[in-house]
C-alpha cells in the first residue's frame, strides 16, 4: 500500500505540487490582506504574497531549463519588497504620531 | 524511485506543510508580534525551497534580506507603533466570511487555471545540476550585461529606488517636520 504511493508517479514533486503550494500562501496572504486590521498586519501577508510570487518565477525558472531570468525576476521581488516595508513603516510611524493608531478601519478622515 | 528522489519528495511535503501550517498562523493569530515571527518561519522555509529549485544564491539573499532585514524592520514597526492594548480586535463576521471566500475563491480559480493549462516542460536530469558558483557567476554577468537579454537598466533604476525609498523613509519619519526650527527636546550631542 505504502510502496504503491511511493512508486505512483504522482508523489514525486512535479511543477503542479510545486505551484499549487505557492498559490496555496498567495491565497492565505490575500485572506489576512482582507481581514487584517492592524497596517503591520496587512503587511505582513502582503510579505506573503510577494514571496510566493517569488518562489512561482524561480519554480518556473527550474522547470523551463534552469536559464537564470526567473532567479533575477526573484531578486528584484525582494529588492522592490525591501523597499516597500521602509517605505510603509516610515508611514505608519508618521500615522501613528497623528492618530495613536494604526487601525485601518480607523483611517477614513478622507471619506465623503 | 530511488533513495534520493524519495528524501527529496518527502523534504517537499514536510516543509510544504510547515509553510502552508505557518502562513495560516501569521494571517489568524491576534497578537502582531507573533505575526512577525510565524512570517520569520514561512520565509526560512522559502529560503529551503529555493535551495531545493537549486537557486543557492537566492536563498541566501532571502535568509539576508528578508529574513535579516523585513522581519527585524517589521518587528520595530510593531514596537514603535504599540498602543496600551497589544491584541488586536477580531475583525468582524462579515469581513471574514467575505475575506475567506476571495482567498478560497482565488485558490480554486488558481487551480483551475494551472491544470488546465499546458506546461510544456523539460524534464529535469539530475546530472545537469549547476554547481552554486557557477549559478552566482552566471547571475552577475546577467544583472549587469547591456546586450540584448540583459538588466543593467533595471539594476540601476533598482538602485535608485532603493535610495530614493531610504531618503523618503527618513524624510517620513523624522521627529522634525522641514518647516519647523529645530526644538530643544531633539538636541542631540
Amino acid at each position: 500500500m505504502l510502496a504503491s504511493i511511493f512508486n505512483s508517479p504522482y508523489f514525486y514533486p512535479s511543477i503542479y505540487h510545486w505551484l499549487v503550494l505557492s498559490s496555496a500562501l498567495f491565497s492565505i496572504g490575500i485572506y489576512g490582506f482582507l481581514t487584517r486590521k492592524n497596517a503591520v498586519g496587512i503587511l505582513i501577508s502582503l510579505e506573503l504574497c510577494l514571496n510566493s510570487g517569488a518562489l512561482n518565477f524561480v519554480v518556473f525558472d527550474y522547470f523551463r531549463g534552469n536559464h537564470i531570468d526567473g532567479k533575477i525576476m526573484a531578486l528584484f521581488i525582494i529588492a522592490v519588497a525591501a523597499a516597500e516595508v521602509v517605505i510603509a513603516m516610515a508611514i505608519f510611524v508618521g500615522m501613528f504620531k497623528h492618530k495613536k493608531t494604526i487601525d485601518v478601519t480607523e483611517m477614513n478622515q478622507m471619506r465623503n | 524511485m530511488t533513495l534520493e528522489m524519495l528524501v527529496y519528495a518527502a523534504f517537499f511535503y514536510v516543509f510544504a506543510f510547515c509553510a502552508i501550517l505557518l502562513a495560516i498562523c501569521a494571517v489568524v493569530t491576534k497578537r502582531i508580534l507573533r505575526s512577525a515571527v510565524y512570517l520569520m518561519g514561512v520565509l526560512l522555509i522559502s529560503a529551503a525551497f529555493y535551495v531545493m529549485l537549486n537557486a543557492q544564491f537566492l536563498a541566501g539573499v532571502q535568509v539576508l534580506v528578508y529574513v535579516g532585514g523585513i522581519v527585524v524592520l517589521l518587528v520595530y514597526a510593531v514596537m514603535l507603533t504599540q498602543t496600551s492594548q497589544v491584541l488586536e480586535t477580531l475583525p468582524s463576521r462579515i469581513r471574514n466570511t467575505l475575506g475567506f471566500f476571495v482567498g478560497v475563491g482565488f485558490f480554486c480559480f488558481s487551480l483551475w487555471c494551472i491544470f488546465n493549462s499546458d506546461l510544456t516542460l523539460i524534464t529535469i536530469n539530475s546530472k545537469n545540476i549547476n554547481l552554486a558558483t557557477q549559478d552566482i557567476r552566471a547571475i552577475g554577468k546577467k544583472l549587469l550585461s547591456t546586450e540584448r537579454g540583459g538588466y543593467a537598466v533595471a539594476f540601476e533604476v533598482l538602485s535608485i529606488l532603493l535610495l530614493v525609498s531610504v531618503l523618503g523613509g527618513i524624510v517620513l519619519a523624522r521627529k522634525i517636520s522641514p518647516g519647523e526650527t529645530s526644538p530643544k527636546e531633539t538636541h542631540v550631542g
